[in-house]
């Protein structure tokens, strides 16, 4: 029995093939992060959705399939037999016109690749939950943020979120964001496998009415281009030369705007729900500090407290949390890192060829505009690794030294280093 | 194309229904598969049509290769990967949003029976409502001639070359129609631009059969330019095709096969492939072992159609 049955309790049997009263009030449930996915994406009402398996998603796809079985989801359910296919059904249904979702996670992501270039390419307002997982070795199905990193470039809006609530939350703004009609772009919220996807927290599962509220002014855009019988259009026929450059420069500045969308939403979103994420980034106590971290995801929560310790103990030390990995957020981030005295960059995968985290490298390319400050890589958390309270205090004491003016190793691998 | 009475057939009518496609498309001369797009044009209407189609040699065809398009049709292009992805996507949607939609995948062989094989084998399990084309050239010749799953044993291609170590290629080719049929789709059938009005027929069958889940016609195209066959040949060498059991046309509804196209006295295989420059190199043996490979196909068909009388009334009263 999957969850979702559970939560509809043996009293409310008869209500199959109709929309069900379990989500006409807004309520607090105990529900891990796929979970929270699986409500989030429902709640959205999509139209075509394309469900296949893999841990630790496997969830996900399992609650919508009970959302479908129930009747609380009224859509075409596919149960599709692989990822390439999922993204590539998802992709047509948006092109003519339906609201998609699809749910994957580490190899299921790299199958698709070639889908989700088209799907980008394509400009289809698609929402995808990415539950993050290692990529080589079958059995490490656990998290780490290297199948969302292998696939920046290719054109997606990509959120990082880091609580079940933010996850319900952010598929609800990726579909106010994607279908916004100045963006267009396909979004991918991320979530950590196993430290979210199986964690239970606390959430606030928001009433249908207040869903459909916050999606309504979509409704008032102009409508997108939608391939339909009999009506003569080519989709997907993209020419070369300069045809082809306009795409792609429309494609970019697509991505641009969406920066300052997502604020907006984020604003929009706390208004409407109370919650707010802070946008492109989450800032954390920065305002005053000399040191700042820079981390995304799960083990966001552990370095918060760390930097409660920290200030405590007396150290000027702030958080940022990266939301938004593409577009990265670099205007925010120059706003909020100008000045400081020393940089450190938690990473949960790797970018091969610079020996360093892949957020590292980018927030490197900042330094014209924030002046040279030492900004030191850390890469942890890798396969489930805890990246514990005593890892990030270890960073924090390499990053104190390096804002004394000590000289210091711009890349540290926790758990390798030489003694 | 008279019916017993000297007037037109009802099927060849819709030869004289109006061309979504302009004049002077860009297929390689004498190619036939600018004859199957037309007829299918035709013979489907553009009133409901949603035509798709790869990176293939179809796609000079479908997108106008970057000189804007040369159809009245509205059309999607996908990748040989997920062909009968994106046209369940579309047809989903369609079926939702209370649209009549005539989705059409037109797929090379490399696509359907390869690359894309997996995607159109789940659309034909979970009866996806769309119509997919495999025009079958037996290679990838789009990007010049290499071998596919459907190139058959002996045929010289660029990857399957002839010299001391290799007589071109050296396995049988897989017979994808017969696959497709097994998973007992509504409707699977072959045809070819020799016989029109059997591919007609089987046309307007698929249309009507889609709406109970996979409709997938194999079409024998040759390629002229990468089997070397003279341009005015193709039809011709469809037309041997099926008279030496090559290709047989058939259909099956539901895994009920039947002939529809009864050859009384199949020629020898020679009759064939003496017109296609690819079996040039083959020896009397070699082209014997190909003779027993068709003899085998055709012998199993054969017994495949003879099956519908053993499941006759079990299969009916099974409410299937």
């Amino acid at each position: 029995m999957n969850a979702h049955a559970r939560l509809l309790g043996c009293g409310k049997k008869g209500m199959l093939n109709m929309e069900g009263t379990e989500f006409n009030k807004t309520k607090i449930k105990v529900i891990t992060g796929n979970s929270a996915a699986a409500h989030g994406a429902m709640l959205c009402r999509p139209e075509v959705l394309a469900l296949y398996p893999i841990t630790p998603q496997t969830e996900v796809v399992e609650e919508i399939s009970g959302f479908y079985a129930s009747g609380e989801l009224d859509a075409e359910v596919v149960e599709v037999e692989g990822e390439n296919s999922a993204m590539n059904i998802i992709t047509a249904a948006s092109a003519a016109g339906a609201r998609a979702f699809t749910a994957t996670s580490s190899y299921g992501l790299v199958y698709m690749y070639d889908a989700l270039l088209q799907a980008a390419g394509y400009r289809v307002p698609i929402v995808m939950v990415n539950v993050n997982r290692e990529t080589p070795g079958i059995t490490a199905v656990s998290s780490g943020q290297q199948d969302m990193i292998s696939t920046r470039d290719s054109g997606w809006i990509q959120i990082i979120t880091s609580s079940c609530q933010e996850i319900l939350d952010s598929i609800i703004m990726a579909y106010r964001l994607a279908e916004d009609f100045d963006i267009q772009v396909p979004v991918m919220v991320n979530y950590d496998g196993f430290y979210l996807s199986y964690l239970a927290e606390k959430v606030e599962v928001p009433c249908r009415a207040d869903v459909d509220g916050f999606l309504a002014p979509l409704k008032d855009q102009p409508q997108r281009p939608i391939l339909k019988p009999g009506e003569p259009m080519g989709f997907g026929t993209h020419g070369i030369l300069e045809g082809y450059l306009e795409l792609r420069y429309k494609h970019s500045t697509a991505l641009e705007r969406a920066k300052v969308k997502f604020d907006e939403i984020d604003k929009a979103f706390e208004r409407h729900f109370g919650r707010s994420y802070g946008g492109q980034i989450d800032t954390y106590r920065t305002a005053d500090a000399d040191m700042v971290l820079v981390a995304s995801g799960s083990l966001s929560g552990t370095a918060q407290k760390v930097i409660d310790l920290k200030r405590d103990q007396g150290l000027k030390i702030g958080l940022i949390r990266l939301r938004m990995f593409r577009p990265f957020p670099r205007e925010r981030l120059i706003e909020t890192l100008r000045g400081k005295k020393a940089i450190g960059v938690i990473d949960r995968s790797i970018c091969f060829g610079w020996n360093s985290g892949p957020i590292y490298v980018e927030l490197r390319a900042l330094s014209p505009e924030i002046g040279y400050i030492p900004m030191m890589s850390f890469i942890d958390g890798i396969a489930n690794m805890d990246v514990s309270v005593a890892n990030i205090e270890r960073m924090v004491r390499i990053l104190q030294s390096a804002s004394e003016g000590d000289s210091y190793q711009k890349v540290t691998w926790i758990g390798m280093e030489e003694e | 194309m008279t019916n017993r009475k000297g007037g037109l057939s009802k099927v060849f009518d819709y030869f004289c229904n109006e061309d979504p496609f302009a004049e002077g498309l860009s297929p390689c001369p004498g190619c036939p598969l600018e004859l199957a797009l037309r007829l299918l044009g035709k013979i489907l209407g553009s009133q409901d049509l949603v035509m798709t189609g790869t990176p293939s040699c179809s796609n000079p065809v479908m997108t106008g290769q970057n000189v804007g398009a040369w159809h009245r049709l509205t059309a999607y292009c996908t990748l040989m990967t997920g062909a009968a992805a994106n046209a369940t996507g579309l047809s989903r949607q369609y079926r939702r949003s209370g649209q009549d939609a005539t989705v059409v995948c037109f797929n090379g062989d490399g696509c359907a029976a390869d690359i894309g094989f997996q995607a159109l084998s789940g659309a034909a399990e979970r009866g996806e409502n769309f119509i997919y084309v495999c025009y079958d050239n037996e290679g990838y010749m789009n990007t010049g001639v290499q071998r596919s799953g459907t190139t058959p044993i002996g045929a010289k291609t660029a990857t399957t070359p002839v010299g001391p170590k290799q007589r071109g290629k050296s396995t049988r080719r897989k017979n994808l129609p017969l696959l497709m049929a097994m998973h007992r789709i509504p409707y699977a059938a072959t045809a070819t631009l020799s016989h029109l009005e059997d591919f007609a027929k089987k046309l307007l069958k698929a249309k009507e059969k889609k709406n109970e889940g996979l409709a997938y016609i194999h079409l024998f195209a040759p390629c002229p330019t990468g089997w070397g066959v003279p341009t005015h040949q193709a039809i011709e060498v469809c037309r041997n095709a099926v008279r030496t059991n090559y290709f047989p046309l058939w259909e099956a509804e539901k895994g009920i096969f039947t002939l529809t196209h009864q050859v009384k006295k199949p020629k020898p295989i020679m009759e064939y492939t003496r017109l296609i420059k690819k079996y040039n190199h083959l020896k009397e043996d070699e082209l014997e072992r190909i003779q027993e490979e068709v003899d085998y196909e055709y012998e199993f068909l054969r017994h495949l159609t003879e099956f519908r009388k053993c499941v006759a009334t079990k299969h009916q009263t099974a409410g299937e």
